[in-house]
């Protein structure tokens, strides 16, 4: 019997807006518990939703990037159900019309392209999180009504490696659109996986489970490999799986049993009457996308226009905040390739070995391109550029003031370097007598003399064209 | 000599020929609410009131409401004063915040002197229902009747002369029906006219701020306050405010009036009719057209059951989030879900189950087909027959009930034509979000009775116009019973 795994996934990603989804709460991760919260969030008697623009700017720019419909009527629908992190007693999401539908993103795997079809995607908002004591919880209402959207693909991927790659793209386009810092880890980017096997060639779906606590790419992969070995060893062995909720444990890289999946909840959905329905305009929709950041692939796009290689161009795009590093410091007007070669090369090594990010980063991409402007005029030379930047990370300050204080600018006037040439000739006839006789050292000798007299300023491509120049003259 | 007792302009120009003093009023008020014998307040705001009315500010004294001691629905959000809801699940609940109409009328240098009695989470119209008890009929000295509800408390805190003025919300027809049963103004503006928020949800989509005063001007009056947009309720409208009381006098000459057949036929007192009928000659005199329409009965009759699950269902959703984890008196468990069970079995009454059960029912997935969809093409149905009548006409003009108050201890046939249309016939004016007034028309055995107007949403002004003008004829305003 030869399987397939049915595989689709629903992500759901914590806006980074500046309120939360109904309340002027602020949205700030990482802050002490219960301190940014107000009475919509938490549910207080006779407190209303208003629902934030931002946030549906964000879905309207996350769906079009996914190729959706998208939906301009925006209603929000409540979800009734109990629970200990809920704090109305009920989600306002969107369930009946989801502002983004139908679309599909495109996946590069090891095996090729694969388009995976997206079914929806809709906003609600986040509940608040609790943290279980053996006797006691506690709650921590920061997160509650922080906005979300999610995802929801069609069941279209068959192995852990697509489902991986899917999730990065996703993870790719809502950071590059500034929607959510998209980090797995730290759970504002949260993926469900839900997998079947079923034998090759049939058309009907096997019993599905659920995985929940991915917090990497690397554990959605290995959770799902896991998953479909285990499922099929219960198939070839005649068994069946239980529609069940698993979680992937790290340490023994296993999914195992969170709980049994009973009846479906009910969870009697209907339209809030808080919110009347929003018609948005054409104009609207089409402002938000206009508007939108601009997504990895067509960076990509352009870099290679700039002229990049693919290679030093995708390592550029694998962090929009590098990326964005990158874009700025091409406003300084200095070579594009140029600029990669620093950023990829001397820029990554000082953030791997400090442990630091970009964002960390104390020298502004700006003052960066100056810098390599000025390698490119012939001003400093390369390794003297190299000083320089050194200079600029432990003191901040920019480039052509460390030049000054550095003495480092090249002499890059002919004239002044034509004198001092002439005065090392004339003190040195032997020389030109053995370049002429064919001995090519001997110039060496004299461009040494001209970077001694010079202090090791002189431009020395301009020194070698001036000394010939000169010797051929004599 | 007291105060309490008279209208709101009577009174501002007391304070402003310096002839009493808001300290008094407020002593006055808070005198009259702590011998209150109807059971009308459940917190009575003694010190919060003395010190509010020693921080009022001067300068607002030209104010009509300055240092007029007023009466809140205890479904009002008040920041520092404890808010039940007339629900034993908010026993001990003291909001943080007020709500935007509160806040509203305290800007206007009103004082609060009392939060009053409600059916339990303004869920019933007897005024029977909330946690103290009874409240009764302060035209009964007997205490047999009821004021009606769910607006119990304020109804009785204005009609027996404690305050000129009291906050109540309308669902159904909470604050228009006891109005009628209290010889009251009661007015239920447009739906998104007046801020919603802080206002404990019943059921959000009919829910209405409302509230008493003892004749028109008056109620024209407080609209000018409370009317207007509040960013904090989305629902609220951007319309333009408008002075309410600037067209009162107006001629209501070729003003259309539509009286509705059916409503009228299904009820039984004579005396009503005769009344209602009076009124009608008031208006033709001033130069209305009045007409009698017709309206489906079968519709006029859907009108109680569709809101009962529309309001069921919604009332269930709101009121989830007293759960004994944030809200609602905890009595604890080994789990959440233990916690819960708990503390909604001991915190809500058995009818607020009952509605529970009816609004979750209606919602299951195997039944909102049938039920809740079904009530909420319903009521498309009837908002647009009530519509083609508004096509024609300025106002549509019914008696508010079919008889005085009920018994306390009364009982009706829940399946008459009289109970199904006269008796809860007022709800379509929620279900159209349509602004409407109730307003006395006459007295029978020494218990009053009104009439109710209703017009086209945001027409207010046409609407408190054509009141007055009934007002004028009837000759019935600044009623208060009289004390035992």
């Amino acid at each position: 019997m030869e399987l397939e795994a049915i595989i689709g996934l629903e992500i759901h990603v914590e806006m980074k807006t500046k309120s939360k989804m109904f309340s002027s709460g602020p949205v700030s991760f990482g802050d002490d518990p219960n301190t940014n919260v107000n009475i919509v969030d938490m549910a207080f008697p006779g407190t209303l939703p208003t629902v934030n623009k931002q946030a549906v700017i964000n879905a309207i720019r996350v769906s079009h990037a996914l190729n959706m419909k998208i939906c301009d009527l925006v209603t929000f629908e409540r979800k009734n159900y109990f629970y200990s992190d809920l704090p109305k007693g009920y989600q306002i999401t969107q369930q009946f019309h989801p502002i983004g539908s139908d679309g599909y993103l495109t996946i590069k795997t090891s095996s090729g392209e694969k388009k995976i079809g997206i079914e929806r995607l809709h906003m609600e908002e986040d509940t608040c999180k609790q943290l279980h004591s053996w006797d006691f919880s506690l709650l921590d209402y920061n997160r509650a009504g922080i906005p979300l959207i999610e995802i929801v693909s069609r069941p279209e991927m068959r192995s852990g490696e697509e489902a991986a790659k899917y999730v990065e793209k996703i993870r790719s386009i809502v950071t590059f659109l500034d929607v959510s810092d998209g980090k797995m880890e730290e759970g504002s980017l949260r993926c469900d996986v839900n997998i079947s096997l079923r034998e090759k060639g049939s058309n009907k779906f096997g019993t599905k489970v659920e995985i929940k606590n991915l917090n990497s790419l690397a554990n959605i992969q290995k959770a799902i490999d896991f998953e479909i070995s285990r499922q099929s060893i219960i198939l070839e062995f005649g068994g069946q799986i239980e529609q069940e909720t698993r979680r992937f444990d790290e340490g023994s890289k296993e999914t195992v049993l969170m709980r049994v999946k009973n009846d479906a909840v009910d969870y009697k959905y209907f339209t809030d009457p808080n919110i009347a329905p929003i018609q948005l305009s054409k104009e609207f929709i089409l402002d938000a996308i206009r508007t939108s950041p601009e997504l990895a692939e067509s960076k990509l796009l352009r870099y290679r226009e700039l002229d990049l290689n693919e290679y030093d161009s995708s390592l550029l795009i694998s962090d929009k905040d590098v990326s964005v590093y990158f874009d700025e410091g091409l406003k300084s007007g200095c070579s594009a390739k140029l600029l990669a070669n620093w950023v990829i090369g001397d820029v990554q090594s000082y953030l791997n070995k400090e442990g630091i990010s970009i964002k960390e980063f104390p020298v502004c991409s700006l003052e960066l391109g100056k810098l390599i402007s000025l390698v490119e005029k012939g001003d400093v030379s390369n390794k003297q550029a190299r000083d320089v930047f050194a200079e600029m990370i432990k003191t901040h300050k920019d480039a052509s003031t460390l030049i000054k204080e550095m003495g480092l600018s090249q002499v890059s006037d002919e004239n002044a370097l034509i004198g001092i040439i002439k005065e090392v000739i004339d003190v040195n006839p032997q020389s030109v007598v053995d370049y002429k006789a064919g001995k090519d050292r001997a110039i060496g000798f004299i461009v040494g003399q001209v970077m001694k007299k010079t202090q090791g300023k002189a431009n020395p491509a301009l020194a070698n064209k001036l000394i010939l120049e000169e010797i051929s003259r004599r | 000599m007291g105060y309490m007792d008279k209208s709101l302009t009577y009174i501002h120009e007391a304070i402003l020929k310096g002839e009493v003093t808001p300290l008094e009023l407020v002593k006055e008020a808070l005198l009259l609410a702590k011998e209150d014998t109807n059971n009308a307040f459940e917190y009575i705001c003694e010190k919060e009131a003395l010190d509010a009315v020693i921080k009022l500010d001067a300068s607002k004294k030209n104010n009509l409401l300055y240092g007029i001691p007023v009466v809140i629905k205890d479904n009002f959000s008040t920041k520092d004063i404890p808010t039940t809801g007339s629900s034993n699940i908010l026993n001990g609940y003291v909001p943080v915040f007020s709500s935007e109409v509160v806040t509203r009328l305290e800007k206007e240098g009103a004082i609060i002197i009392a939060k009053s009695t409600m059916d339990e989470l303004a869920m019933g119209g007897s005024g029977t229902t909330g946690h103290l008890g009874v409240t009764y009929n302060p035209w009964d000295k007997d205490k047999k009747h009821q004021v009606g509800g769910s607006s119990c408390g304020s109804a009785a805190a204005v009609s027996a002369g404690i305050v000129p003025f009291a906050l109540g919300s309308d669902t159904g027809d909470s604050v228009r029906k006891p109005a009628s049963f209290a010889a009251l103004v009661g007015l239920k503006p447009t739906w998104g006219r007046i801020s919603r928020f802080g206002l404990f949800p019943f059921a959000t989509s009919l829910d209405h701020v409302a509230y008493f005063t003892r004749n028109v001007y008056d109620s024209a009056y407080i609209l000018n306050i409370l009317a207007g947009r509040d960013d904090k309720d989305a629902s609220s409208s951007f319309n333009k405010v408008e002075d309410y009381t600037a067209n009162l006098s107006n001629s209501i000459k070729g003003k259309k009036i539509a009286v509705i057949k059916g409503i009228i036929d299904s009820i039984s007192d004579k005396e009503v009719v005769k009344s209602f009928n009076v009124s009608l000659s008031y208006l033709k005199a001033q130069g209305a057209e009045v007409d009698v329409v017709d309206i489906d009965v079968k519709l006029l009759k859907a009108i109680y059951p569709t809101y009962i699950i529309i309001s069921c269902a919604e009332a269930t959703s709101n009121n989830a989030n007293l759960d004994g984890i944030k809200f609602g008196n905890r009595i604890e468990g080994e789990s959440f879900e233990e916690v819960m069970v708990k503390t909604r079995t001991n915190g809500f009454s058995p009818l607020i189950k009952r509605r529970f059960v009816i609004g979750s029912f209606s919602l299951l997935k195997e039944n909102q087909d049938e039920l809740f969809v079904r009530a909420q093409k319903c009521r498309r149905l009837i908002v647009n027959a009530f519509n083609r009548v508004f096509e024609k006409y300025d106002a549509i003009y019914c008696p508010a009930a079919p008889s005085i108050a009920p018994l306390v201890k009364g009982s009706s046939n829940n399946l008459s034509d009289e109970y199904l249309i006269a008796d809860n016939y007022m709800a379509f004016a929620n279900m159209g979000g349509y602004p409407s007034i109730t307003l006395p028309l006459g007295f029978e055995n020494n218990m009053p009775f009104g009439g109710n107007l209703t017009a086209k949403p945001f027409q207010e002004s046409l609407l408190l116009n054509i009141a007055q003008a009934i007002e004028n004829g009837t000759g019935l305003k600044d009623l208060v019973a009289k004390r035992n």
